[in-house]
């Protein structure tokens, strides 16, 4: 595709005389990338969505938020989600922002507000019995985040492309 | 309604037996499905791809997990 600046793209003469005119698309802004990124970060495929690739903005948000949550499904939010026994894999759960800082908010509301010895090593007696699903909701989480985070850098990336022409949108390879 | 709802993410699930290796499969399928929407132009090809992809990624894990299987063996 042919980058065009936006104010020629976008004048009717322009496209009457250019050939393909419908192909052109005018350039992105400055802040198209960093807005597509924090979209991304925010709701996995939302970068996608605001950039025009509804396809692909749509199968990363159904996977990516299907993954993650059947993973808090599997093992439990208060043993998934958790930063203060699973650091590294918090960071990783991170990179979902939207979908961990939820999962975070339901931990904190179910989690027992005392330091009771009784009450705390009954938490952890109840966690104990389920460690294998713990480990599980984990992996699932963790793969999740891991994944948006390729999904964010796609949106920095795509950011810098034009636009998909809005007509011929079903017709270009890659605009989806 | 809620509170299943709730419930349904604070339990955790009971997993038991060999059948628990059959979570693997959703997650390769999330992965694959994921790398090939980003990698492929045409995104009428994404669905076959994603399988092709699932499946070499399942396969590879099972042939790893049985080699190891095996060298363990062989050596306890």
């Amino acid at each position: 595709m042919v980058h065009v600046p936006a104010e020629q793209a976008n004048n009717p003469a322009f496209k009457e005389h250019a050939p393909h005119a419908a192909a052109y698309a005018p350039r992105n802004s400055i802040l198209t990338g960093p807005i597509a990124g924090f979209l991304a970060w925010l709701v996995p495929g939302l970068g996608h969505l605001y950039l025009g690739h509804r396809v692909r903005g749509l199968i990363c948000l159904v996977t990516i938020t299907a993954t993650f949550w059947t993973g808090v499904a599997i093992g439990g939010v208060q043993g998934t989600v958790d930063p203060h026994d699973r650091t590294l894999w918090f960071m990783a759960q991170l990179c979902t922002g939207g979908n961990t800082l939820a999962a975070y908010g339901l931990h904190r509301a179910v989690e027992p507000r005392t330091n009771e010895p009784s009450v705390v090593s009954q938490r952890s007696a109840a966690l104990l019995a389920h460690w294998l699903s713990s480990d599980v909701g984990v992996h699932y989480t963790g793969v999740a985040g891991l994944l948006n985070l390729l999904v964010i850098l796609d949106a920095l990336g795509r950011a810098d492309a034009p636009r998909p022409a809005r007509r011929r949108r079903d017709h270009l390879p890659g605009d989806a | 309604m809620t509170t299943t709802l709730i419930a349904l993410f604070t339990t955790p699930i009971d997993l038991t037996g060999p059948q628990r290796f059959l979570l693997m499969l959703p997650l390769c399928l999330s992965v694959a499905l994921v790398y090939k929407t980003l990698r492929m132009e045409d995104v009428r090809a994404i669905p076959a791809a994603s399988l092709i992809l699932w499946a070499t990624i399942v396969l590879a894990m099972c042939a790893v997990g049985v080699g190891l299987w095996a060298v363990f063996s062989i050596l306890v």
